[in-house]
C-alpha cells in the first residue's frame, strides 16, 4: 500500500496504522499514549493528524491506512488540538512534570509553556511500600500504558485503571499498593510510564546513594 | 477492550451467567457496600484478576457510594433540573441530613444522585429501593418515609396506524420465516432505509451487511437499552410497555445476520424494565417463539438480558460491549467495529432498542410501507416525549418532518399554566438547545443540524422563562465531567475544566470557552466529549449575555 505523509509517498503493508506510515517517512507526531510495545489505544490524541477529505483530525496509533491516503502531520486544527491537550493534562497536575519524563518532553515539543487552567488537580496520594517500585497517584495521566504492559506483556494483572473522568487513575491489587498485588516486580510499568508516576527505585537509591556517587 | 480480559471473561463464565458487574451490585445489594472480600470473592468467580475487579468496582454509580438499608437516589436528570432548578436535591440533602453519595452513620440511610429515572413526565423523580416516586410532592413523601410508586404515561401515536406505539404480535417474524431468506430481508431493511435511533442515525442495513459478512461460527445481536440520555424515556416506554416488538425485532436481526443469542443490556436507573423484558421473553418461549425453533428449521434464537449498573458512557457500543461482559464501562477506539469484533470477539451486532423496534414493522409491510410513514423526510416514525414542563407530557409517535412548534404547541400542549416556552433541548445532554424563536425549524436529521441540534434519541425537554442559561450549562458540564468514562484525554480533563469556567458569576472568557470546544469536538474518542459542547454553542449563539461571555 502506498500512502503520502506531509507529500512525501511512502510503502506500508497491509493493516498499518497511519502513525506506522508517519514513522516510516520519517516525519514525526508526538503521542502519550502510545508504547510500541503494546496494542494502540486512542487515549490521549497527541497524535492526531490531518487525512485529506476527512473533515476532522484523526487518531493516527488506531486508524489504518487506505491505499492513496494522504496525511498531513502539520495539519493546523490536528496541532492546535493537540496542543490543547497536553496543555489540559499538564493542568491536572499538582505540580510539573519533572524535566526528563515524556510528558515534559512532548509539552516541550508542542511548545505548551504556562499553563493557563486553574482548578481542580490530583490529589497526592503515595505507595512507597514497596521495595522496588514507588507509586505517585498524583503524576498519573491515565494513558493506561503501566495497565497495559502488565497485561499485555508481562501477564501479571497487577494493575487496573480506577475511577472515571477526571478521578480516573490506577491502583495496584485492590488498591492495597504493589507489595500486596500480583506484581512480579518486572519493572515494565516503570518503564513505560511516561510521567514517573511510577518509578523504579534503584537498589543504590535504596542504600542512600545516587547513581552519579555510584559513578563517580 | 483488552483482549487477555475478554478472553478471560469467556473461558470462565458462559452467557447468562452473572457478570462481574452483576455479582458487585448483588454485593452491595446485600452488604451495602464493596469490600475487598467481595473483590477477591467476584474475582474468584469470573476468573478475572482482583486488581481488574478492583477498577470495575470504582468505575459504576451504582458500586462506588455506600448505601444505607433505606437507599434514596435523587435524580439529577435535565427534565427534573427543568423543573425544580436543583431545589429538590437540596431539599432532600437537608431533609435526610446527607450530602450526595452519604451514607448516615448507623447505616439505616444513604443518599445518592442517579441520571435519569425516565420520569421526566411528572419531575422530581425520587428513587427508595425499587420504587419511583414523582411529582411536586414526591421529596415529601420520601421524607415522610412514605414513597409511592408514579404513574407511568400511556404513549400515543399521530400516526393512522401505530408502528412503535403498539405491542408486538410476531407477525413480522411469521411472515419473513415463510417468504423471505436472510439477504431478502437484509435488503429489505436496506430498501427500507432505517437508520438507527439511538443518536447517530447510522445506517442499520449497513451493519447488518457487516456483521452478516464477518466469518464467525458464532454471532450476537446485543439491544442497547441504555437509554442513558436525561430527559428521554422512550425506550424504557418501549421494554416496558412493547417487550414483544423488541424481542420481534432482535429475532429478526438474528435471523438475518445469523445469530442465536441475543442479549439485552438493561441500565439499572429502570428498575421495572427487565422484569418486562423476561416475562415476555418467557411468554415467547412458552409459544415457541424463542428458544431451539425460533428461526424455524431447527435455528435456536435467545435473549437474555444483562443489568447495568450506572455510566451514561456505556450507551455508547464499545463501552456497551464492555459493560455487558462484565467490565469497566470504557470507550474503545474503532476499528475493530462491533460488527467484526463484538461480544466475546465475536460479530455482533448492536441496535438501539427504538431502532429494533422498527423492523417488526417492515418484515410485516414492506420496506415501501415503512418509507411511507414519513413522506419527504426521513423513513420511518419516531417516538419523542416530553418533560414534565409542558401541558400533556408523554411518549407520541410521530412522522419526521413536523414542525418543533407543532411537537411543543399541539401535541404536548404548550407548557403548562400559560408559561412561556424559552428553549427546548432536544435529543439528551449531546443534543443542542432551540430557542423558542428557531420552533418552526422541522423536526428531522438535516433541518436540525443546521440550526446546531439534533434528533438525537428524541426527547424534548423544554424550559420556561424561570431557568437561567448560566444555571444549565453549569448543570449539562457537571454532568458530562461526571460521566466521562476518564479514557480519552480531552473529555477526562476538558470537560472538568469547561465546568469549572461556567461556575459562579465570572465572566467567562469567550475565546477559551471556544477553544477548549474546538479540543473536546475534534480531540475526543466518542460521542460523550465530541458531542458535550453542542448544547453550549446553542447557549453561546442564542443565550451570550445570560451565559456571561466575555
Amino acid at each position: 500500500m502506498r500512502v503520502e505523509v506531509d507529500g512525501a509517498p511512502v510503502e506500508v503493508p497491509e493493516g498499518a496504522t497511519l502513525l506506522e506510515a508517519v514513522r516510516a517517512a520519517g516525519a514525526r507526531v508526538p503521542t502519550l499514549c502510545f508504547d510500541e510495545r503494546l496494542a494502540p489505544f486512542g487515549a490521549c490524541r497527541v497524535c492526531l493528524v490531518g487525512v485529506e477529505g476527512q473533515d476532522k483530525p484523526v487518531a493516527s496509533c488506531t486508524t489504518p491506512c487506505r491505499d492513496g491516503m494522504r496525511i498531513d502531520t502539520r495539519d493546523p486544527a490536528a496541532r492546535r488540538v493537540a496542543g490543547a491537550v497536553v496543555e489540559l493534562v499538564l493542568s491536572e497536575l499538582p505540580e510539573p512534570p519533572a524535566a526528563h519524563t515524556e510528558l515534559a518532553a512532548v509539552a516541550r515539543e508542542l511548545g505548551v509553556g504556562e499553563l493557563r487552567w486553574t482548578g481542580r488537580v490530583h490529589e497526592k496520594r503515595h505507595d512507597m511500600r514497596h521495595p522496588y517500585l514507588a507509586l505517585q497517584n498524583e503524576l498519573c495521566i491515565s494513558c493506561g500504558r503501566c495497565v497495559r504492559i502488565c497485561d499485555e506483556v508481562q501477564g501479571a494483572f497487577a494493575l487496573t485503571a480506577t475511577g472515571r473522568g477526571f478521578e480516573a487513575n490506577i491502583a495496584a491489587g485492590i488498591d492495597a499498593g504493589f507489595r500486596d498485588s500480583t506484581c512480579v516486580s518486572c519493572g515494565a510499568c516503570a518503564d513505560t510510564c511516561p510521567t514517573d508516576a511510577i518509578t523504579e527505585l534503584s537498589l543504590l537509591a535504596l542504600a542512600g546513594t545516587t547513581t552519579e556517587e555510584a559513578q563517580a | 477492550m483488552s483482549r487477555n480480559l475478554t478472553a478471560l471473561v469467556a473461558r470462565h463464565s458462559s452467557l447468562g451467567e452473572p457478570t462481574a458487574v452483576e455479582l458487585l451490585a448483588q454485593a452491595v445489594r446485600e452488604r451495602g457496600a464493596v469490600v475487598a472480600d467481595d473483590v477477591r470473592d467476584v474475582a474468584a468467580r469470573t476468573g478475572l484478576p482482583e486488581a481488574t475487579v478492583h477498577g470495575i468496582a470504582t468505575f459504576y454509580d451504582d458500586l462506588r457510594e455506600p448505601r444505607g438499608a433505606l437507599d434514596v437516589r435523587v435524580c439529577t436528570g435535565t427534565a427534573c433540573f427543568a423543573a425544580t432548578g436543583g431545589r429538590h436535591v437540596a431539599e432532600l440533602s437537608d431533609g435526610l441530613g446527607l450530602a450526595l453519595g452519604e451514607r448516615s452513620e448507623d447505616g439505616s440511610v444513604s443518599l445518592g444522585e442517579t441520571v435519569c429515572l425516565g420520569f421526566c413526565h411528572c419531575s422530581p423523580a425520587v428513587r427508595v429501593g425499587d420504587v419511583v416516586d414523582a411529582g411536586p410532592q414526591a421529596v415529601a413523601r420520601v421524607l415522610s418515609r412514605e414513597p409511592r410508586q408514579a404513574a407511568e404515561p400511556q404513549a400515543q401515536s399521530l400516526l393512522a396506524e401505530p408502528v412503535l406505539t403498539r405491542a408486538g404480535d410476531w407477525s413480522g417474524l411469521r411472515r419473513v420465516l415463510a417468504e423471505l431468506t436472510p439477504d431478502q430481508l437484509v435488503e429489505e431493511v436496506a430498501q427500507a432505509g432505517v437508520l438507527g435511533r439511538g443518536g447517530a442515525a447510522f445506517p442499520a442495513a449497513v451493519k447488518w451487511r457487516l456483521t452478516r459478512q464477518a466469518p464467525a461460527a458464532e454471532r450476537f445481536v446485543v439491544c442497547n437499552g441504555d437509554e442513558g440520555d436525561a430527559g428521554s424515556y422512550i425506550d424504557k416506554q418501549l421494554m416496558e410497555h412493547s417487550p414483544e416488538l423488541l424481542l420481534e425485532g432482535m429475532a429478526l436481526a438474528a435471523y438475518a445476520i445469523g445469530a442465536r443469542h441475543g442479549v439485552v443490556l438493561v441500565r439499572s436507573e429502570y428498575p421495572r424494565s427487565r422484569p418486562a423484558l423476561e416475562e415476555a421473553a418467557e411468554r415467547a418461549r412458552e409459544r415457541g417463539l424463542l428458544g431451539p425453533d425460533a428461526l424455524g428449521d431447527g435455528i435456536p434464537f435467545d435473549v437474555i438480558v444483562v443489568d447495568g449498573a450506572g455510566s451514561y458512557v456505556v450507551g455508547e457500543e464499545t463501552a456497551l460491549l464492555a459493560c455487558l461482559q462484565g467490565l469497566r464501562g470504557v470507550v474503545s477506539s474503532r476499528p475493530p467495529y462491533p460488527a467484526q469484533s463484538g461480544v466475546r470477539g465475536l460479530p455482533t451486532l448492536v441496535h438501539n432498542v427504538e431502532t429494533l423496534c422498527n423492523i417488526p414493522f417492515i418484515a410485516a409491510r414492506g420496506a415501501q410501507a415503512y418509507r411511507e410513514l414519513s413522506p419527504g423526510a426521513t423513513p420511518g416514525s419516531k417516538l419523542v416525549c416530553f418533560n414534565e414542563r409542558f401541558a400533556r407530557p408523554g411518549v407520541f409517535e410521530i412522522p419526521f418532518g413536523t414542525s418543533v412548534r407543532e411537537l411543543c404547541e399541539d401535541v404536548a400542549g404548550g407548557l403548562r399554566d400559560g408559561a412561556r416556552l424559552k428553549a427546548v433541548q432536544i435529543g439528551g445532554p449531546l443534543g443542542g438547545i432551540l430557542p423558542a424563536s428557531l420552533l418552526d425549524t422541522p423536526f428531522d436529521l438535516e433541518p436540525l443540524a443546521a440550526v446546531g441540534c439534533m434528533v438525537g434519541h428524541g426527547s424534548l425537554v423544554g424550559f420556561d422563562e424561570e431557568t437561567g442559561m448560566r444555571d444549565l450549562a453549569r448543570h449539562l458540564l457537571g454532568f458530562g465531567a461526571q460521566e466521562s468514562c476518564g479514557k480519552c484525554f480531552p473529555c477526562r480533563v476538558g470537560l472538568t475544566r469547561a465546568h469549572e469556567m461556567v461556575q459562579g458569576d465570572a465572566a467567562v472568557d469567550r475565546a477559551r470557552l471556544e477553544e477548549l470546544l474546538e479540543a473536546l469536538e475534534l480531540g475526543s474518542l466518542c460521542a460523550h466529549g465530541g458531542g458535550m459542547p453542542a448544547p453550549i454553542r446553542s447557549l453561546i449563539a442564542h443565550f451570550p449575555d445570560e451565559l456571561g461571555l466575555a
